[in-house]
């Protein structure tokens, strides 16, 4: 961006009334700095098509961009101090509300730091179906971004395309846990329940169906030569500036960074499964749509891979035995916890100490950390953080020098969900 | 003597009547009646019949009824949907848009405090003056109002004043997101205009005349379109910058500036509002279809008479409605500088070159 003059403008200036009603946190002088100095504040505030559940606050110079300050905390709910109050298995489907079609990997980083505290030891029938889950909901989050991003371009039909994808997903979810979204199917020890081989067949025959009906996506979308003009080169992120600024999941692999936690510290079974990173070395928000695809591509390879592996693995249990100590039907309980609940995991004690975990969730690193005091069924501290705060200083960062139009695309390129990153 | 005026107009109204064998019967038992045959006699007066029905009034409502259900179909069918289904299910949902229409009255019209009274609300009323003043010289066939060698600039002359009408009401509205609309529908209007007239310009040395009638008899063996290509897809490409069509809605983004001009307007304004770009394109598809189509060029129907004209004129018209309609299901929005750019640059290239090329057919004797 080259340099522009400044201009000063020495008439006294009223900053406007909306600016003071709606007790914006942005300090007086801001305000009146700006005006003077002839660049204009927009607010692209919660009540806006094109800003999800946040305000930004830009400042324009004509249509560029020079400044863009977020201003989240709209869907602040208080999941850590709700997990307070709340037994260990209660928080189960607590931690996956805030980033809802991730379920799977947000309780998966739950439920291994309980693991991990209490030194369970989880049945290699449930580490596949619980890698089928997070996969199937890492196609559905990276669908539903791309439906995202679609329609903040005008893309009507990319949109309604992606969702009707995801409903392929749903019901997958459905014929595995019951639930559309938000499964809580994971628990400490394994899985609820043992999966059907029909359940497993159909997930075979969706991944072939998401498969051809990407290739039309790619055609309409992602290879449109508008989309191309919308998104190459916009807010590009340079290696060191990434790293520097602290982006994760597929918007670091985007800049040329090959970072991703299940390959750094393999969970569950991902060092048994063949599968590749995606990574670009542009760094503009194309480079982090065509990312997001290609993953799209390698989930579907280790969608297949599992459920093939669990075809010709003979049937057992998928609940731990260490954690069904007290039980005498170990037989049926391990392949199915109905009725047995909270006969096992209500008076979950684990051990005085703090764990933390990283899980790669479909947007990024995602960080547990559980304290407990030894004592109590219901956690001391739960501390959650996840990627979509992680990668906000960095999203607003690449937005100076673009233009007015660019901050819908970016906030697009980008996948920000202000409900898992307030959560 | 007060009597006798009706008389006379009467026979000035009956000698120029638009004919139409299917309804003859009817309209004779009519013209008998005492007073109610002067109506008939006005109504079915050529000029008259041009303005207020056909392709005037009453057609620009049905085909904005047609057009704006088309649209909504197709890119629900393209997407995987069903569309409007709800009203009238047996024929398809037709009527949804006389639904919405019918809603928007019951809706409250709200002027908000900062918006500057007057022009906000009148504005939009003001604009239909631009919309409807064309269709005087507009000919379908044998149903025209006037005839003039100059037809087609005085109709891109009307149409060129439809942006100034957006422009005001979005500048009344007096808020932040409207000005962001306004300034994105000027740069836009700067960016179409001068292609835009340069193909009108190549197509009128073509044929060599801006009378309607004589260019739809030049184009009894070969249509416009083949003529001069180049002109063709330079018009195309304009006319969904000038209407926002996708690519090109970028006054209009609801992502980007929430409706922009647009955002403060409530109920039945709103809906006047949101029918102005879609009578824009009909003005500019009737344009379309008489300068590259072949106008009313077409086999003669005879039960319709003098409508077979009018019906082939609309026929063409909607063709190129439905096309540039179609485009919202398939492209994104493009940004306002990659608009601009691309008027400036390609577009007024193309439209050089068109213009050349008339200039080589008309010099060459070819027409």
């Amino acid at each position: 961006m080259e340099e522009v003059k400044e201009i000063s403008i020495g008439v006294p200036v009223e900053p406007p009334t909306e600016v003071k009603d709606l007790y914006v946190p942005i300090p007086p002088e801001y305000i009146e700095d700006s005006y003077k100095k002839d660049s204009l504040i927009v607010l692209v505030g919660p009540q806006h098509g094109g800003s999800g559940h946040m305000r930004i606050i830009l400042r324009l110079r004509g249509d560029i961009i020079l400044e863009a300050v977020p201003d989240p905390g709209y869907v602040h709910r208080g999941v850590e101090k709700l997990a307070e109050n709340r037994l260990y298995i209660q928080n189960i489907p607590l931690v996956e509300r805030p980033s809802i079609m991730d379920c799977a990997n947000f309780n998966l980083g739950y439920v291994r730091a309980i693991e991990r505290m209490m030194d369970i030891e989880v049945p290699k029938r449930a580490q596949y179906i619980r890698m089928i889950l997070a996969e199937l909901c890492r196609i559905g989050t990276h669908l539903y971004d791309a439906g995202i991003l679609s329609i903040f371009l005008g893309h009507s039909t990319g949109f309604m395309w992606c969702f009707g994808l995801r409903e392929l997903i749903c019901e997958c979810l459905t014929r595995v846990s019951g639930a559309r979204v938000t499964a809580s199917y994971i628990i400490p020890g394994g899985v609820r329940r043992d999966v059907d081989d029909s359940v497993l067949k159909y997930i075979y025959e969706c991944t072939k169906t998401i498969e051809n009906k990407i290739i039309g996506f790619k055609r309409i979308f992602v290879e449109n030569p508008v989309t191309i003009a919308r998104l190459k080169d916009v807010a590009v992120i340079g290696r060191s500036t990434a790293i520097k600024v602290g982006l994760v999941g597929p918007f670091l692999r985007a800049s040329g960074v090959e970072y991703d936690v299940r390959k750094v510290e393999p969970y569950e079974a991902y060092d048994e499964v063949e599968w590749d990173i995606p990574v670009s070395y542009d760094g503009d928000s194309y480079a982090r749509l065509l990312v997001r695809v290609e993953e799209i591509y390698q989930s579907i390879k280790i969608i297949r891979q599992c459920v093939d592996r669990l075809l010709e693995m003979p049937k057992g249990g998928v609940i731990s035995d260490q954690i069904l100590t007290g039980i005498k039907e170990k037989e049926v309980v391990s392949k199915d916890i109905k009725g047995y609940f909270y006969r096992v995991f209500a008076r979950l004690v684990p051990p005085a100490g703090e764990v933390t975990t990283l899980t790669e969730a479909a947007r990024g690193l995602l960080l547990y950390t559980i304290v407990s005091d030894g004592k109590s069924n219901a956690p001391y501290r739960l501390r959650i953080v996840s990627p979509s705060w992680l990668y906000l200083k960095g999203f607003m960062e690449s937005l100076k020098g673009c233009r007015l139009a660019d901050l819908q695309a970016v906030y697009g390129s980008f996948g920000y969900f202000p409900p898992e990153a307030d959560r | 003597m007060v009597y006798l005026i009706p008389e006379s107009l009467f026979e000035l109204f009956k000698q120029e009547m638009v004919s139409i064998p299917i309804i003859d019967p009817i309209i004779k038992k009519l013209l008998e009646i005492p007073v109610l045959n002067v109506i008939v006699a006005f109504i079915f007066w050529k000029k008259v019949f041009a303005v207020l029905v056909a392709p005037g009034l009453l057609t620009i409502l049905l085909i904005l009824l047609i057009i704006i259900w088309l649209e909504r179909k197709i890119t629900a069918r393209v997407q995987w949907r069903y569309g409007p289904l709800e009203i009238s299910k047996p024929i398809g949902g037709v009527i949804q848009p006389l639904a919405d229409g019918i809603r928007y009255l019951f809706q409250e019209v709200i002027v908000h405090k900062d918006a500057h009274r007057p022009y906000f609300l009148q504005f939009p009323l003001l604009s239909f003056i631009p919309v409807l003043l064309p269709i005087l010289v507009i000919p379908a066939g044998a149903v025209y109002a006037i005839q003039t060698p100059y037809a087609v600039p005085i109709i891109v002359g009307l149409i060129t004043l439809i942006p100034m009408v957006i422009i005001a009401l979005g500048w009344a509205s007096n808020s932040r997101y409207a000005y962001l609309g306004v300034l994105r529908e000027t740069f836009m209007y700067f960016g179409y205009e001068v292609a835009f007239i340069i193909a009108v310009i190549a197509m009128l040395i073509m044929y060599g005349t801006g009378d309607a009638f004589r260019i739809t008899e030049a184009q009894r063996g070969i249509v416009g379109a083949v003529l001069n290509p180049l002109a063709c897809i330079v018009f195309l490409v304009t006319s969904a910058m000038a209407t926002s069509r996708l690519p090109f809605d970028i006054p209009e983004a609801d992502q980007e500036v929430v409706f922009g001009p647009f955002v403060e307007y409530t109920g039945i304004v709103f809906g006047i509002v949101m029918t102005l770009a879609y009578e824009k394109l009909y003005l500019l598809g009737l344009l379309f279809s008489i300068l590259f189509l072949g106008g009313w060029n077409g086999p003669y129907i005879p039960p319709l008479g003098d409508l077979s004209g009018v019906i082939w004129l609309l026929i063409k018209t909607v063709i190129f409605m439905t096309f540039l309609v179609f485009l919202r299901s398939v492209y994104p929005r493009f940004r306002v500088d990659q608009a601009l750019k691309l008027g400036w640059s390609q577009l007024l290239c193309i439209s050089f070159i068109a213009l050349g090329l008339a200039i080589v057919v008309k010099v060459g004797g070819l027409m």
